[in-house]
């Protein structure tokens, strides 16, 4: 076993971690990361989203007298164009497999632009709720904005591994980090995506 | 067996040896990458903390040794045995298991070089000392956490407790939840992907297995802590409503999460202490374990019961009975496999030939310990005992047994056991069974009849009792005891201490032990091994052919890999080579990143809310500096 | 799986394996004088807080329980030990006893000892504890008991109120004996655990919740109890009596409950009256009959039919209720009665009103 087929390949250059990737048998080491510490996400936002019902199981009015149940339609389109993002973040991984860094940038900046845009109207939208009613009058409003500040969180530190990976790969091309960097945030977002799905339905919950 | 200094494979090891040189002095430790210098690190800081909890812990035994009591006020108990059992739990046992011995020998056991992450690794280090310091600088302020460990709300809110005290409990504990993550993911990936080529699941040594059952554990525990303290604290500084009645929100809510998290904390505390069991028993019983793939089954099965258990500390709030009963029953299931563990140890001792070295006598005091400890906790597990029993004594000369009598005991052993392999020094036999001697006695005499107090009805959280309930006698005798036990425990510190100067040389394995780590030498070169072990099963220091291969493979200098800080990468179930790994050099990031992140928890203590946000962009600053410098080293 | 390599291992540095057997001796002398020391204790009357010396059904049941328990459990923890004595025995000879080198046989043993044995006794203890007993000492069903006791926990006293708030009192909690009596546990502030060890099972008293629990004496007689929920600062010293009484003994106690405070005799008492409503005194406690209808404090209305003070923290004595009165803080650190400043004389003056509320 002295030499692994095809070894020596220098993975830092981006021919050399294209090919990496290519003849890999299983996850690198760096996806298995990214996907024990979403495990881990996920497990914070199931928690959250358990304490909601937690609650709105022991309250007869849910949400209390006075608030009037979320608006289905802005949260519901703006969750549907965010998840819209997995077409291109699934797009940017295959193309750092198959070592196209120009499609991979390309499809980074089509989805930030989105993700972006999600995030300033889900702030907006929070704005608007926080006029109607406050985290600080009942259990509902703690749970509710904790739970949908928690998700929009995650997609401003979404927002921010898009421009940090878009940095990386333009500067040191698809070196075997950058290209698994490049998996994992196309992994981070499935991800978050889905929890937004999951987030929306539970704050729509007494409104469906 | 042959010596790896042979003049012909020599070359290599001289390049090795450049290649992976450490940075000497305190920058060298500063920004070390390095697992064993990070374990020693963990090592030393959690003892301190076992230092500063046991003193804790004495000085509550002295005021509770006799009736009235003066020794502490009112308020400064319950800041005492709130920071013990604080300290005890996240400051020492965990830090020590998974921080030390895991960080230490994990990586040597499977034949790596390093963990998947070495500067993951080392900021969980940097995050778990300064999380540790946070919580410290609470007390020397006179404002530790007072509500007790679980902290239960509402005593645990604004309203009845307005100080700072609780603050430093909510954001101290998230704080340090994050290091412990980062070393769970850091153990699982290590364990999936860098084992020595061979070593397939079912050839993983039990201590492997054990670290791996309580690294799920803890991914997956955690998050509930940390969501439960974040809910306290919104609650607290910026009046939110989670546990507030008046206002919807639910006190019960807080128990709930916080012993979803809290129940497999235990089993998380005692896991690695099963394995160090399993890696000290077949060594001085001179056979391999009775049972090992059921033995490994039952480590990774108490992890997983061990969520489904965590409403038996809540059987007197008032649940209906169907829920209550659910519970006991998962309680008492999850008994099954500590029994079959506990028996298949008892088993290899008995058809083994034991020898009762220091390290194997701590192992039989955790033995008998865990039977004693593990055997109430099922009298805890019936309802109506537990209902009467529940906040006694009773539970607490449970948890001691298990906790100090289970879990710090192999801790105890297993620093005799691999102290000559991380010095390269042999203890002092003599002393060594001495203060085995002191800290059995010590503790049994200590938490046993803690018990009887609990039966006799006193109550547990009392900075004082009075006179005339028939307390006292007892009492007292625990006190004296928890002298000799701490007596024992200095005992063992400075026979270490000692033998590090002036103990014998120790050779690369002197107890004969079973797994790899015993193949290299003492104390093992930065680059661990000279060439990645061969490794064809589960013991494999005991299949002398594989380890004279791995001789003659380093003459031919056939899987050095001395070309940079390189490692094999495996796949993950069977364990074949798939790529060569390329570790990172030291780096100066991780520190300056769990820097910046206390600035920002600071800052949430003190509620400056856009400071921390300020220090958050720091981070976000080194951590950029992280990957420019590190991704391609 | 064969054992490891037979090579003789080199105990160049390791002493002869030491005599085990005493040490394990002397564990058990220590676990025995232990024991000794607690029967004693026990059986010297002081087990006036104790879960062995029972005074009620349920408390009885649980303490068979307990016994069974403790007998099976010494069993386990033998045999377990035996094993162990076995292994020191043996230790020079590899393989079990009389059949010796046999993994199978080893194998067997975990299984049985580790999942056969285990189960039968789990199995027993859930149906004897956890499916027949537990439902003798869960709370009694509504309307089967002809009295109801509303309990409400305070930081750091008991409030007890009969007859849904006509007659109040603290700390002190009268009972029919040989009745079922329902006590509905509730709290004013933080979480309290309701725990009468020699009569019941405890019960935590929460926020927002209405939690219950059957009291039952089988004599006449005073059973101490304490809060088991930490509750803060004085948590040690919120201590409870109930006081089972001969039924006709507890209807008369409980109509004088009802019954507004008498008017004081003595010129002294009077004084102290007049004090008493002008100080801050009456803003905080009830006194039934009069101006004061604070809510903070325990009930005064009979405070001298009471035997302790500050919840079983210190006895009633003329003596001790002046310090009291004088300084609260000083006898429980924390107590929510500030130190009023006020001077003795005033204090004796209040104390002989007081003293006078029988
Ligand atoms: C190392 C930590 C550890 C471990 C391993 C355990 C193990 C167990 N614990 Fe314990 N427990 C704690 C730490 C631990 N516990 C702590 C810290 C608390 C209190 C927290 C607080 O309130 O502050 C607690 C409290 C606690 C309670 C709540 C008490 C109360 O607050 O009212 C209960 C109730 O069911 C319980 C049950 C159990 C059970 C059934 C086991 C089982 O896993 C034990 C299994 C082991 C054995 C049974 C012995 C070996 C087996 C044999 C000898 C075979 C034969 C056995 C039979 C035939 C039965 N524990
Ligand atoms: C791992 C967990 C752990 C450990 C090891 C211990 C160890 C000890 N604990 Fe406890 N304990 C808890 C976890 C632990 N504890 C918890 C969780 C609680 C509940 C808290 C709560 O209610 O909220 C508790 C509560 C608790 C109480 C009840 C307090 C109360 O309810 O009022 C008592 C009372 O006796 C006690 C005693 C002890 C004693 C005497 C030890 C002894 O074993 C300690 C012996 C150790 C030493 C004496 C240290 C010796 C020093 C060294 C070896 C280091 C030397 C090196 C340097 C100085 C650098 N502990
Ligand atoms: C701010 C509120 C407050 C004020 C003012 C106050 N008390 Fe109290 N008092 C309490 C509380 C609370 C307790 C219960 C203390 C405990 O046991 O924890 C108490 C307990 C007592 C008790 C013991 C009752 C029992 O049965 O245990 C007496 C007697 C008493 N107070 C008398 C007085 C007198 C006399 C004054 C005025 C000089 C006074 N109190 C002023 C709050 C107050
Ligand atoms: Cu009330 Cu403890
Ligand atoms: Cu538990």
């Amino acid at each position: 076993m002295s030499t692994v087929p095809g070894e020596p390949i220098d993975r830092d250059t981006e021919a050399g971690g294209v090919r990496l990737a290519q003849r890999r048998r299983s996850q690198p080491v760096g996806w298995w990361g990214m996907a024990l510490f979403l495990c881990s996400e996920v497990t914070i936002f199931g928690t959250m989203i358990a304490t909601y019902f937690y609650l709105e199981f022991g309250n007869r009015h849910w949400p209390p007298l006075g608030i009037a149940p979320e608006k289905v339609a802005a949260p519901a389109i703006a969750t549907g164009v965010l998840v819209a993002t997995v077409l291109p973040m699934w797009f940017a991984a295959r193309a750092a497999r198959r070592g196209e860094r120009r499609t991979v940038l390309w499809m980074i900046a089509l989805a930030f632009i989105v993700q972006a845009a999600y995030f300033g109207v889900q702030v907006a939208l929070m704005a608007h709720d926080l006029s109607l009613f406050s985290p600080k009058g009942s259990a509902y409003g703690s749970i509710f904005y904790t739970l949908l500040g928690a998700h929009h969180a995650h997609v401003l530190l979404g927002c921010l591994l898009d421009l940090a990976v878009f940095w990386f790969v333009a500067r040191k091309g698809l070196t075997d980090y950058w290209l698994t960097a490049t998996r994992n945030l196309a992994l981070y977002w499935y991800v978050i995506n889905a929890l937004a799905v999951l987030v929306l339905l539970t704050q729509l919950s007494p409104s469906l | 067996m042959a010596t790896v200094t042979r003049p012909r494979g020599q070359q290599y090891i001289d390049l090795l040896d450049r290649v992976w040189g450490e940075r000497r002095g305190l920058l060298g430790w500063l920004t070390t990458t390095d697992h064993k210098r990070i374990g020693i690190m963990y090592f030393f800081t959690a003892l301190a903390f076992f230092g500063a909890g046991g003193v804790e812990a004495l000085l509550i035994r002295t005021q509770l040794f006799g009736p009235n009591g003066h020794v502490l006020s009112p308020a400064a108990y319950d800041e005492v045995f709130t920071m013990h059992g604080i300290t005890m739990i996240f400051l020492f046992v965990i830090p020590m298991t998974t921080g030390a011995f895991g960080n230490y020998l994990l990586p040597l056991m499977i034949g790596a070089r390093d963990m998947a992450f070495p500067r993951m690794n080392a900021v969980s280090y940097w995050i778990y000392l300064a999380s540790g310091i946070f919580m410290y600088i609470a007390l020397a302020q006179g404002h530790a956490p007072n509500a007790g460990w679980f902290d239960y709300v509402p005593l645990a809110s604004k309203t009845y407790d307005p100080s700072i005290n609780i603050d430093y409990y909510g954001w101290g504990l998230i704080f340090n939840g994050i290091a412990s993550t980062a070393t769970s993911i850091n153990f699982i990936v290590t364990i999936f992907k860098l084992r020595a080529p061979g070593m397939s699941l079912n050839r993983m040594p039990l201590f492997c297995y054990a670290f791996l059952a309580v690294s799920f554990a803890l991914l997956f525990a955690l998050p509930s802590l940390s969501v439960a303290a974040l809910f306290l604290e919104l609650d607290r500084q910026l009046g939110f409503h989670f546990y507030d009645v008046s206002h919807g929100g639910n006190p019960l809510l807080w128990q709930n999460l916080f012993w979803i998290f809290g129940h497999p904390e235990v089993y998380i505390i005692i896991l690695p202490a099963f394995g160090i069991a399993t890696s000290i028993i077949p060594a001085f019983s001179r056979r391999k374990m009775v049972f090992f793939p059921l033995v490994a089954l039952s480590e990774i099965l108490v992890a997983f019961l061990g969520f489904g258990v965590w409403v038996h500390h809540m059987f007197t709030v008032g649940y209906a009975t169907v829920t209550t009963v659910y519970f006991a029953a998962a309680s008492l299931i999850i008994v099954i496999p500590s029994a079959i563990q506990l028996f298949a140890w008892i088993t290899t001792i008995m058809t083994g030939t034991p020898q009762f070295a220091t390290p194997m006598l701590f192992i039989i005091g955790f033995i008998i310990f865990f039977i004693i400890g593990g055997l109430s906790g099922v009298t805890l597990a019936a309802i109506p005992f537990d209902q009467q029993v529940h906040d006694s004594y009773y539970v607490i000369a449970h948890f001691h047994f298990v906790i100090f009598g289970a879990a710090v005991f192999p801790i105890l052993g297993g620093m005799y056991f691999w102290f000559p392999k991380v010095t390269g020094r042999m203890y002092h036999e003599g002393i060594g069974k001495l203060s085995f001697g002191l800290t059995f006695v010590g503790t049994l005499v200590t938490f046993f009849p803690m018990h009887i107090l609990g039966l006799m009805g006193m109550v547990r959280r009392n900075y004082t009792y009075p006179a005339g309930l028939g307390f006292s006698t007892l009492n007292a005798l625990e006190t004296v005891a928890s002298y000799l036990l701490a007596a024992g425990l200095l005992m063992i510190v400075l026979n270490l201490l000692v033998s590090y100067f002036k103990g014998p040389a120790a050779g690369k394995d002197p107890f004969e032990g079973d797994t790899l780590e015993w193949s290299t030498t003492s104390p093992p070169p930065a680059y661990n091994y000279a060439v990645i072990p061969t490794v064809t099963s589960p013991y494999p220091m005991w299949d002398t052919q594989d380890r004279e291969l791995d001789n003659k493979r380093l003459e031919r200098g056939e899987g050095v890999l001395a070309l940079g800080h390189r490692t094999p990468g495996s796949t993950v179930q069977d364990a074949q080579l798939d790529e060569i790994l390329k570790m990172p050099p030291h780096s100066i990031w991780p520190p300056v990143t769990a820097l910046a992140l206390a600035g920002v928890f600071v800052m949430l203590l003190l509620g400056h809310y856009f400071i921390a946000a300020g220090c958050a962009a720091v981070i976000a600053l080194a951590l950029f500096g992280w990957h420019h410098h590190g991704s391609d080293p | 799986m064969a054992p490891g390599p037979p090579s003789p291992r080199k105990t160049a540095y390791l002493v002869k394996p030491p005599p085990h057997q005493p040490r394990r001796a002397s564990k058990t002398r220590y676990a025995v004088a232990v024991i000794v020391v607690a029967g004693a204790a026990i059986a010297s009357g002081c087990g006036r807080q104790s879960i062995i010396s029972n005074k009620s059904p349920q408390a009885h049941s649980i303490t068979v329980l307990w016994w069974w328990m403790l007998g099976v459990a010494g069993l386990v923890f033998l045999g377990a030990v035996a094993f162990l004595v076995i292994g020191f025995v043996t230790r020079r000879s590899p393989g079990l006893p009389f059949i010796g080198r046999h993994e199978p046989a080893a194998q067997v043993l975990v299984l049985l000892f580790g999942i056969g044995i285990p189960l039968v006794v789990l199995v027993a203890l859930f149906g004897v504890s956890d499916v027949y007993l537990v439902r003798q000492t869960s709370a009694p069903a509504p309307g089967t008991t002809k009295l109801t006791i509303n309990v409400i926990g305070h930081q750091w006293w008991w409030e007890a109120r009969y007859e849904n708030g006509r007659a109040v009192t603290a700390n002190e909690i009268h009972i029919p004996a040989r009745t079922r009596v329902n006590v509905v546990a509730t709290t004013a502030d933080v979480i309290h655990s309701f725990w009468v060890p020699q009569l019941n099972r405890k019960i935590d008293m929460i926020p927002g919740q209405r939690n219950r629990v059957l009291l039952y004496a089988d004599h006449p007689g005073k059973y101490r109890g304490q809060c088991s929920q930490y509750c803060g600062l004085q948590h040690a010293n919120m201590a409870m009596y109930v006081i089972a009484q001969p039924p006709t003994a507890f209807r008369a106690w409980l109509k004088h409950l009802s019954t507004r405070a008498v008017t004081p005799h003595t010129a002294e008492a009077r004084a102290g009256e007049r004090l008493f409503m002008t100080s801050q005194c009456a803003s905080c406690h009830f006194i039934n009959g009069t101006p004061a209808q604070g809510s903070v404090g325990p009930d005064l209305t009979h405070v001298e039919s009471r035997s302790t003070l500050a919840a079983g923290t210190i006895p009633n004595t003329p003596k001790w209720l002046a310090d009291w009165i004088h300084n609260p803080q000083n006898i429980k650190p924390g107590v929510r009665m500030p130190d009023l400043g006020l001077s003795w004389t005033e204090v004796h003056k209040i104390a002989a009103y007081l003293e006078e509320l029988k």
